[in-house]
């Protein structure tokens, strides 16, 4: 029965107060450990469509007539059109239509960064649209451009209120203790870089708006639209079957979609906005760039008994406060813990959602200092964690949290630190460092899927979610045949098409598989139930096979409809998992070598252990890049974004991945729904840079707080720990 | 734009010169290279090794796994770039490629680009020359430029023969080129002198593919001299001083504020290629 409730929606750790009309979910979870099907490795369903370049992305999608647009972005990073005149492109050949501020969402006479649209052109190529946005005669105001986070802060320029939180009291915990450990770590803007760029063909048909878009989220393109066109949602059709990648940066329509639909409509033909890989780095959102004071104060027993935090996010010219100081709050039980988190506005590319936005930047941070608070204390940094560790969330019970666990088994590899440590030759240092995880991931109603089943005894999932690489194609599949009791190679999964399915969930803050798991469960269970009484009818045993049982339908279909239930309330649903790094310095160049990575996560029931390692892997190397060698760097003389290629921008290559072993606890979260599984995109990058940081300092003694640990911060925190030695203070091992 | 494919050297009439094109295309492509005539020289320029002799038009990835010719110039060719890029691009297009100085490669009215101001000196420069950088703070980017210098080793172009350092020169107020080659002279053969033993290090932002944040060629030739190179640290490959002992050659060094941490990996380096010599 369909009930409606108040409840908090979270999302990136976000949350907020909605009504929501949720369906009951009857259905007891299986049992722990793997299953017929689920729990089992499976290949991914769609490998073989992609390895044959069958899989259509946004990228291959070319419609009859189709026309190409290109966007003009402002030089500035804070400027007003004085003048603009179009004319000069509208006159040069093939160019059909252009829109200048005002007449596209997105287009803008202010330009609040160097990236930002203020035209568009729509041509029969993209060469001629280009050489027409080129032609377009502007004329700038220049105004003042704020690059500066902490002079942001002084004058109180936020894309938000400051968001502040204390429990206890934090100064005289601090004044109290046995220990304080104060620092600064400063982590860099990052860039998504998905391999297929944000992008989208519009096409109006009829009344109907059909829009092809690389996105993370069908129903949210569907509504941004229908709002910002005036449209109802359902002349609005929103098709993404095969995407590119996303990482959190393609959670809304943005203005090349916008760009596409309103040049469609002045052309009547189709236009397709794709972004190149320039415009990807200066426009298309970024990981934004934080600084942390942070201090910390543990009795000599290791008893934390302060965290204090000022967080400032270099948020750009818009996007959101992303929840830095969360690990702070949640990670260690400790009575006195104070943060304020700053969202600095400044004339910089707006941050969007990259991969657990915050945690990442707020791990770093966090779980450094507490290796440097373990140095202080002589005391174990596993032993510190284990004796901090958190059995409430702020005082709300955790749903599940096996982090106690993961604790236990990363103790093998930790242990290996000392034998790692004797590796140490000549310029060549090595150590080991370890990070915990915390994270969302619980996902959330609402969710819907339907699944058919015919004579033939085929099912097929029927969903309008997506499948952003991640494999939940694959793993909304094991769970319909594990349900029905079917192999996996009869089922199938129509997703990616919002006129052929119900509302599915946003792919972001790992809660695809959280929030569409269970609905696709609840289809597969309605089918089941209406088998087993045709099973019954027939004198058969309830739990025949399917396709015993349907063999005589002929026309007759089975059809099952299911919905996502509603999240345990009173309860905080998180993700848990610790890694375990070793690196090997070379102290006399630099250079930084990740060896091994042992990681070991708590998401709950895991569906597809083969593409929940592939989560983890990918985590695990994006998060290198993050730590070692990527970097967006800005002219700090106007603002514009200087690394705009995939040379200058510099991303792991595949002789930069080290070893990854991947282990996962594998409980199913007793609390959270009929699967009870919770997310893992995000979990794998969250605690990379701190365990590669505090491994690092395992190695050379060497505190390197600033990222990435390019070859110029490993020299410099060298020469600061041979400093600090040669003034007689032991270096930090 | 035209695209012109002669097969002998005296058909050649201008344009601009093509070979692998991994350097050329995207210059053109991104409007900082002006071309209306296009000139696919494979059909005329040689390519192989042959004993000393190496043909310009040799692709890095062959020169990689050629057993005759010496280490540092193997090395750079290997640590260079990305597969796919070596099996294009040939030695001698490598020899004359240009800086990746970011400011350059976005157009910025930069000194080499005839303006009058260095904007890296006062921007972003964390990858920029830490010697010879008064004028132009760019960074030479060809790790095989270094090994050639390092191993003494010869050019002969359409219209002369020069040592491989001849090739390039500082820019300065009246001329801004990095490079002596004239419009339509074309690099045709490199000439190896005898070495003993040669070495190339390289240290890279990351393993593979990108170019040398320091890359420090060392050779002792069969007289005896030893001769080292520097890529990633002027503007043009470096040929350090030989009368200075090596472990002061660095001393001259004159680092922009976020280009110091070059001058320490840069002497290691150096030390170990010296030590790697015997």
């Amino acid at each position: 029965m369909a009930r409606l409730i108040r409840t908090e929606k979270e999302v990136e750790g976000r949350y907020e107060e909605v009504w929501l009309v949720v369906e009951e979910d009857p259905l007891t979870q299986w049992p722990a450990g793997p299953l017929s099907v689920v729990g089992r490795p499976a290949e991914r369903k769609d490998a073989p469509e992609r390895v044959r370049g069958e899989a259509r992305f946004t990228a291959d999608v070319r419609l009859p007539g189709m026309l190409h647009a290109a966007v003009l972005r402002s030089p500035h990073a804070h400027a007003r059109v004085e003048r603009i005149d179009l004319a000069p492109a509208l006159a040069l050949p093939g160019v059909r239509a252009a829109i200048g501020p005002g007449e596209a969402s997105g287009l803008e006479e202010e330009a609040g960064y160097a990236g930002a649209a203020v035209a568009a052109v729509a041509a029969d190529t993209f060469a001629q649209a280009r050489a027409a946005v080129a032609a377009i005669d502007v004329e700038w105001e220049a105004l003042e451009a704020m690059l500066d986070p902490d002079e942001a802060v002084r004058r109180g320029l936020f894309t938000a209120e400051p968001r502040r939180d204390e429990r206890g009291d934090v100064e005289r915990a601090l004044a109290e203790a046995d220990a304080v450990v104060e620092a600064t770590y400063r982590t860099q803007s990052v860039l998504h870089n998905a391999m297929e760029t944000h992008q989208a063909v519009c096409e109006w048909v009829g009344d109907t708006l059909h829009v092809y878009i690389s996105t993370q989220f069908i129903w949210g393109v569907r509504q941004e639209i229908a709002d910002a066109l005036g449209l109802p949602q359902d002349k609005v059709r929103v098709v993404c079957e095969f995407m590119g990648g996303g990482f959190g940066s393609k959670n809304s329509p943005d203005e090349y979609t916008f760009v596409a639909a309103e040049l469609a409509k002045r052309t009547g033909r189709p236009v397709r906005c794709a972004l190149t890989r320039p415009e990807e780095h200066t426009s298309a959102g970024n990981r934004n760039p934080t600084i942390q004071r942070l201090r910390a104060g543990a009795r000599s027993d290791g008893t934390i008994v302060a965290l204090d935090g000022e967080f400032t996010n270099a948020v750009g010219w818009s996007g959101w406060n992303a929840p830095t100081e969360g690990p702070m709050r949640m990670l260690y039980a400790c009575d006195n813990v104070r943060t304020v988190t700053y969202g600095a506005q400044v004339n910089t590319p707006p941050m969007k959602a990259f991969r657990a936005p915050g945690f990442v930047e707020g791990t770093f941070g966090l779980e450094c200092l507490i290796d440097e608070l373990a140095a202080k204390l002589d005391v174990d940094p596993l032993e510190l964690r284990r004796l901090n560790y958190a059995d409430s969330n702020e005082g709300t019970p955790f749903s599940s949290k096996n982090l106690e666990e993961c604790y236990r088994r990363a103790a093998p590899h930790w242990e290996r630190r000392h034998e790692v440590r004797a590796r140490s030759d000549g310029p060549w240092k090595h150590g080991v460092g370890m990070a915990s995880q915390i994270w969302y991931g619980g996902g959330g109603p609402p969710s819907y899927a339907w699944v058919r089943i015919g004579s033939d005894g085929r099912a097929t999932v029927i969903t309008a979610m997506q499948d952003i690489g991640t494999g939940t194609r694959t793993a909304m599949a094991q769970i319909a045949a594990e349900e029905l009791r079917l192999p996996l190679d009869r089922v199938d999964v129509v997703l990616g098409d919002s006129a052929r399915g119900p509302y599915a969930s946003i792919s972001a803050g790992s809660s695809t598989t959280p929030s569409m798991g269970p609905a696709v469960r609840a289809a597969a269970a309605d089918a089941r139930e209406q088998i087993e009484d045709i099973a019954e009818q027939r004198g058969l045993p309830r739990d025949a096979p399917v396709e015993e049982v349907v063999d005589l339908l002929e026309d007759a279909q089975i059809l099952g409809r299911g919905a996502r239930g509603p999240n345990p309330t009173g309860m905080s649903v998180l993700t848990f998992g610790v890694h375990v790094v070793e690196v090997a310095v070379d102290v006399e160049t630099g250079e930084v070598v990740v060896e091994r990575v042992a990681a070991i996560h708590d998401v709950g029931r895991i569906v597809n252990p083969l593409g929940a390692s592939s989560q983890v892997e990918g985590g695990i190397i994006q998060g290198v890049g993050h730590t070692l060698s990527e970097q967006r760097l800005l002219d700090p003389a106007t603002g514009r974004v200087l690394t705009t290629s995939l040379d200058a921008y510099r991303m792991p290559t595949i002789a930069d991945v080290p070893e990854i072993l991947c282990e996962f606890v594998d409980r199913p979260d007793e609390h959270l729904t009929n699967l009870g599984s919770k997310g893992l995109g995000e979990p794998p990058i969250v605690p990379v840079a701190a365990a590669i940081a505090n491994a690092i300092r395992d190695a050379t003694g060497a505190d390197v707080r600033e990222l990435p640990i390019s070859r110029e911060e490993m020299l410099r925190a060298l020469e600061a720990a041979r400093r600090k030695e040669r003034r007689g203070a032991p270096a930090a091992v | 734009m035209e695209l012109l494919r002669p097969s002998s050297v005296e058909e050649l009439d201008g344009g601009v010169f093509l070979h692998g094109g991994t350097e050329v295309v995207p210059l053109v492509r991104e409007g900082l290279l002006r071309a209306d005539r296009l000139v696919d020289v494979r059909g005329v320029v040689p390519r192989g090794v042959d004993g000393a002799v190496i043909g310009a038009g040799t692709t890095l990835g062959q020169l990689e796994v050629e057993p005759a010719i010496p280490d540092a110039l193997r090395e750079a060719c290997r640590l260079a770039a990305s597969p796919q890029l070596r099996n294009m691009s040939s030695v001698g297009g490598n020899l004359l490629q240009s800086t990746r100085c970011w400011y350059w490669r976005l157009g910025y009215p930069c000194r080499l680009h005839g303006g009058d101001i260095c904007h890296a000196r006062e921007g972003e420069h964390r990858e920029h020359a830490i010697l010879a950088n008064g004028f132009c703070a760019s960074a030479h980017p060809s790790d095989v430029a270094a090994a050639l210098v390092s191993l003494g080793s010869r050019l002969r172009t359409t219209r002369r023969e020069l040592a491989v350092e001849e090739l390039y020169r500082l820019p300065d107020e009246s001329d801004r080129r990095t490079m002596t080659l004239e419009n339509g002279e074309l690099i045709l053969e490199l000439e190896l002198a005898p070495v003993e033993a040669s070495v190339y290090l390289k240290a890279m932002d990351r393993k593979r593919w990108s170019f040398p944040q320091v890359g420090v060629a060392a050779a002792r030739l069969s007289d005896g001299t030893v001769r080292l190179a520097l890529a990633g640290v002027a503007p043009i490959p470096w040929l350090l001083d030989g009368e200075a002992a090596p472990g002061e050659a660095l001393d001259a060094a004159t680092p922009l504020p976020r280009t110091e941490w070059k001058v320490p990996l840069a002497r290691a380096l150096v030390r170990r290629a010296l030590a790697a010599l015997g």
